[in-house]
């Protein structure tokens, strides 16, 4: 029983980074139609970043925070300014191929500045953890987790409370209406972008605390933030906070299958993928707004 | 009728009909015909390089089927490549050294997985589908890495001819990229083209007109998937050893994609010029540049997406040179 606990408990601190990862790369699919595959990379140089001022000035990753965002999101309203915008009409997936080429751009600059080693932020508090009854929870994961629903509560309440993120929403939902009620829809677009770029940092930053950092460790948690988008319902702050939180327990059970059919060995920590994706595909098919989403026209 | 009218549109924004521009699809020929001489230099790197090349042309023209013709992008062709692999790496290990038996299990089994995985997939749109074909290509990759009878993640070892006999390989993959390409020639004329055009630029409208999408999406999706099949089939005996990583390795996933929109999506020479421009450039990147030649590579593809968005097809048709061309780039700006 202690185990189910403990599983529990290890899915909603690996859920709410997951929430993070997704969230920007949840706005900037919704809002502007365009799923950033150099998204993985901007959080690899949030990583970086936070690891480079904690080396070298000793700086506590949550004071870095702030300063990994404001950097992302200049690098994010740089790409969506000089160079997003030359394809903002071209077919969908020029888009796509235009980010993938970003991010090899800017996983092999890394490579070159950081070189390949595995490195990471050993902070005072990593490596300590308290017990609960039966269960062991690491201090460094509880404080991302609050970390990670700290900002998801205030992205939800710039969104819904201040004029821009007004103007953001309402360019999801209708570009013309938007730009007939005097909304700069270019200028959206870069913020959306630039915000998307600031939180992948943020997430970069939380992912410092706990996983080891070399410049291709953006990929997984990619792939990840697609499936946290479509179980949670695109472009929205809740969806990705339910979704990043689904999916890490998801993965957290789904590490204790271990059966054994005939010669076949099969353990659940090899397939995590596997099962994931499969729960991914039977959403997309059964539910494909998400949990949270509501049905589009 | 209709059908002319389909090309008069697909000639006006310079795509030259529906199998594109016909001058380049008659350079594509001749090249592919001066691609028969490679093994006569007796240097294994070159024959590598091309037969190389040759499998991203039959893996791009997979992909042209459901991504460029229909407009379904796919993050899934990768997986018929690697179950393709993985049928001629079962069957040498059941003791059957045959390449043709080898390429006709492969086909027959990638499309037989690609109808039964695209009845539910292929209901879906857009980047829902495009998800949900890279969800299938990492799933397929995990279960494979962890199946006792495919050798897991230590892989399969096959069965070589002896090296004078290499040039076997090369040719089989110069038939299996030609074949890809006529039967996407063909293909686009019949009237499974026109369909598949239809549903590209509007599916509800397609609809409306009785074609039922669905139906011709799952033929091009599963043709494409016997294309890619049929490449993994020659690269496992031609390679010597396949393994979850080689097999089902991102370059796989994104080159043929990346290649074909280089070339230009919904061509017939599209796909082919693409693999000859991108696998050789990124081939002359690896020698110059040993360590930073992905970053080139990246380098590279942003240049194309910002300066070709229509790819290398399209300029066969521009008319009024370069001024056109800037012109209609800025057509793209927001």
């Amino acid at each position: 029983m202690h185990l189910l606990a403990q599983d529990l408990v290890n899915g909603i601190l690996a859920g709410g980074i997951l929430a993070v990862v997704a969230l920007g790369f949840s706005l900037v699919w919704g809002i502007m139609n365009i799923i950033n595959l150099a998204h993985g990379a901007f959080i690899m140089v949030g990583a970086y970043v936070t690891y480079q001022l904690f080396t070298t000035f000793h700086l506590d990753p949550f004071v870095s925070l702030p300063i990994s965002f404001v950097l992302l999101f200049a690098l994010g309203y740089l790409i969506q300014h000089y160079l997003l915008n030359w394809v903002a009409r071209a077919p969908i997936l020029s888009t796509f191929l235009l980010t993938f080429g970003l991010s090899l751009l800017i996983v092999n600059i890394a490579l070159i500045v950081w070189t390949g080693d595995t490195r990471g932020v050993t902070t005072a508090y990593s490596g300590t953890n308290f017990t609960l009854g039966d269960v062991t929870v690491p201090w460094a994961k509880l404080y991302t987790l609050l970390g990670a629903l700290t900002i998801t509560g205030v992205m939800q309440l710039w969104l819904t409370r201040s004029r821009t993120g007004r103007a953001i929403r309402a360019t999801s939902m209708d570009i013309g209406a938007a730009q007939l009620s005097g909304v700069r829809v270019t200028q959206i677009y870069a913020i959306v972008f630039a915000l998307g770029a600031g939180l992948a940092g943020v997430a970069g930053t939380l992912i410092s605390l706990s996983y080891a950092l070399n410049p291709s460790m953006g990929d997984p948690f990619l792939i990840k933030a697609f499936v946290v988008c479509v179980l949670g319902g695109l472009g929205s702050v809740q969806g990705a906070l339910v979704g990043g939180l689904a999916y890490g327990i998801i993965e957290a059970f789904a590490t204790q299958i271990d059966v054994t059919i005939g010669t076949q060995h099969i353990s659940g920590s090899g397939l995590q993928d596997a099962i994931a994706l499969v729960v991914l595909l039977i959403v997309l098919v059964v539910r494909p707004t998400g949990i949270m989403g509501r049905p589009t026209a | 009728m209709s059908r002319s009218r389909t090309n008069a549109a697909l000639e006006r924004i310079g795509l030259g009909g529906i199998t594109g521009n016909p001058v380049a699809f008659a350079l594509v020929l001749a090249a592919m015909a001066l691609l028969l001489a490679v093994p006569l230099t007796h240097n294994g790197y070159v024959e590598l390089v091309f037969r190389n090349i040759l499998m991203y042309a039959a893996m791009a023209y997979g992909w042209n089927l459901i991504g460029g013709y229909c407009g379904y992008v796919s993050f899934g062709q990768v997986t018929f490549f690697g179950l393709g692999a993985y049928c001629a790496g079962s069957l040498a290990h059941g003791g059957i050294d045959n390449l043709f038996a080898y390429v006709a299990v492969a086909m027959l089994v990638s499309a037989i997985f690609a109808i039964v995985i695209g009845l539910p997939v292929l209901r879906l749109r857009g980047h829902y589908f495009a998800i949900a074909t890279l969800g299938i290509a990492l799933a397929v990759t995990d279960i494979v890495a962890n199946l006792d009878a495919l050798g897991g993640t230590g892989g399969l070892a096959l069965h070589q001819v002896d090296e004078a006999h290499f040039y076997i390989y090369y040719y089989a993959m110069w038939l299996v990229a030609l074949g890809a390409m006529l039967a996407t020639y063909f293909i686009a004329r019949s009237k499974l083209g026109y369909a598949f055009v239809a549903i590209r630029e509007n599916e509800d409208a397609a609809a409306v007109l009785g074609i039922s999408a669905t139906r011709y999406k799952i033929v091009a999706w599963a043709i494409g998937a016997m294309m890619a099949g049929a490449a993994g089939a020659v690269f496992a005996p031609a390679n010597g050893f396949i393994d979850p990583s080689i097999t089902f390795s991102v370059d796989s996933n994104v080159f043929p994609i990346a290649m074909t929109i280089l070339g230009g999506i919904g061509t017939v020479a599209g796909p082919f010029i693409g693999a000859l421009l991108l696998a050789g450039a990124n081939e002359l990147l690896q020698r110059t540049f040993v360590k930073a030649h992905t970053l080139f590579f990246g380098a590279m593809i942003v240049l194309i997406v910002l300066l070709l968005p229509r790819g290398l097809v399209w300029l066969f048709g521009l008319r009024g040179g370069a001024r056109t061309w800037l012109k209609s780039l800025s057509a793209f700006r927001a």
